[in-house]
């Protein structure tokens, strides 16, 4: 796919330029929010929708690189991230509630998606499940365990059309929309975003390690910074992790 | 199944065969029989003073569904299935256990009950203890997603299939995507598990390699499954008994 030398056509950053632990939001104004809390950050530059920056965490380096909105988006950020070295993914973004097992304020740790997109398909068959790296989840779990910020676990499902899900009655597959929402609401799907399903199947194909956590109906400042302390903190336990291998 | 309320615990293992349930409650400190129809043979006993019940789903998912349906109406909320699978990495070798975390819906039923986008996952703790339990117990184990289909003879001689294209170009996608093994079950374990609000888990013996011709003699079959009982047990301990 990519010449081994050849550098990334979408990214702002190259080879030598990433972490090997990567925070992947969706909004590129997020990015200055998240790297609060990081140490000597370095802000590398944007282009399209993908801005980054560079820091450290108790020593640990991270990168913090915006996907944009979607999973097309996502599929190329994470396709160049791992060309030039990146390892593990986690994404800080914010979701919908979908079965009422979490609701407005909640901090939701995904343990797979629905592949309700359309980018995942592109790569493997649907019968194959989107799901988290067991790694991640587990230091995600502990981290927050740990920082005492209350987490959720279970199924999130990722959809390609936002205004599908906010005004189903609008779109012309308005039976289709609620005739899938409605499974997703029985079968325990607690949030709705639009990254995971292409994040957890690339990272597997790709065999690199990758999670979510994901705000339930909010984007305040609080929210995401302590999902981003949970996330930080997981990143220094996988880090230590490798260190004692 | 012919089971009512108080025939079995909280903690069920599934093996696929009838004829593996006496084995599997040879590990318990004690047994009973306490139902038999079909494919469906029950014992209940206890593990460690943990109580603890085997069934057999028989072969397949539609059997299965039936079998975890029906179990979690008598009481039944964690699900471990206990299985053997063909291998499908050059890592995943004969005798290895496979502590699934998901599974490839390669098959009929779990569709009928939710959309195939919808992920068949192992629930997070019933894994995290395995794969502790693996840990403790020194098993030589791998984590990471199987593939379940609903046709074994597709699987070994695909060429003979009127749909032989489709199934070798989805089995290549599969390797390629790092599917450790393939079994016959475990995706409607996971799919039914998370519309019941119960907790599943499968724990697969790595019992053959088709491309390699390898297989576990009877000797090394009947370790390897004890060993992965022992595995399945310590880990029941691990979760909360509910009444």
């Amino acid at each position: 796919m990519f010449n081994k030398l050849e550098q990334v056509k979408h990214l702002p950053i190259g080879f030598g330029e990433v972490a090997r632990y990567v925070i992947v939001p969706g909004d590129p104004n997020r990015i200055p929010i998240i790297s609060k809390n990081l140490e000597n950050v370095e802000f590398q530059g944007q282009e399209r929708e993908f801005n980054a920056s560079r820091g450290t965490y108790k020593g640990v380096e991270v990168s913090v690189v915006s996907t944009g909105i979607g999973c097309p988006s996502t599929a190329i950020a994470v396709e160049e991230l791992v060309h030039i070295g990146a390892e593990v993914f986690i994404r800080i973004g914010t979701s919908g509630s979908v079965d009422g097992s979490a609701k407005k304020g909640d901090i939701f740790i995904a343990t797979g998606a629905v592949r309700d997109d359309g980018t995942s398909k592109q790569y493997i068959p649907i019968e194959f499940p989107a799901i988290a790296s067991f790694e991640v989840v587990e230091h995600l779990i502990n981290a927050s365990k740990n920082l005492n910020i209350k987490t959720k676990v279970g199924i999130c499902q990722s959809k390609d059309s936002f205004f599908g899900e906010i005004s189903p009655e609008k779109m012309p597959v308005s039976p289709y929309l609620d005739y899938k929402w409605n499974a997703w609401q029985k079968g325990g799907v607690g949030a709705s975003e639009m990254e995971a399903a292409t994040l957890f199947i690339l990272s597997q194909i790709r065999n690199v390690k990758a999670g979510a956590i994901l705000a339930l109906e909010t984007s305040d400042e609080e929210t995401i910074q302590n999902m981003t302390k949970v996330v930080l903190e997981s990143i220094y336990y996988m880090e230590m992790e490798k260190k004692n291998q | 199944m012919q089971l009512k309320k108080g025939d079995i615990s909280d903690f069920v293992i599934l093996p696929g065969d009838p004829g593996r349930v006496e084995f599997i409650a040879e590990h318990f400190d004690k047994a009973e029989l306490v139902a038999e129809n079909r494919e469906y043979k029950t014992m209940t006993g206890e593990y460690k003073g943990r109580p603890v019940t085997v069934t057999s789903t028989g072969i397949g998912c539609p059997s299965t569904a039936i079998a975890v349906e029906e179990l979690a109406n008598v009481g039944a909320s964690t699900f471990v299935r206990l299985g053997t699978s063909g291998a499908m990495q050059d890592y995943t070798r004969v005798g290895e256990k496979v502590i699934a975390t998901g599974a490839v819906r390669f098959e009929g039923t779990s569709v009928q009950y939710m959309p195939i986008e919808f992920p068949a996952v192992a629930s997070h703790d019933m894994v995290l203890a395995l794969k502790n339990s693996a840990i403790k117990n020194k098993v030589a184990h791998h984590l990471g997603i199987v593939q379940s289909k609903d046709s074994f003879y597709g699987q070994h001689n695909p060429e003979n299939m009127p749909i032989a294209d489709e199934l070798k170009q989805k089995w290549n996608a599969w390797v390629k995507g790092g599917v450790l093994c393939s079994e016959m079950e475990a995706a409607t374990i996971f799919v039914v598990g998370s519309y019941r609000k119960v907790r599943t888990g499968a724990v697969l013996l790595v019992a053959g390699d088709q491309a390699k011709g390898e297989s576990l003699t009877k000797e090394e079959y009947v370790e390897n499954m004890s060993e992965s009982v022992k595995m399945i047990l310590d880990s029941s301990l691990d979760i909360k008994v509910e009444k």
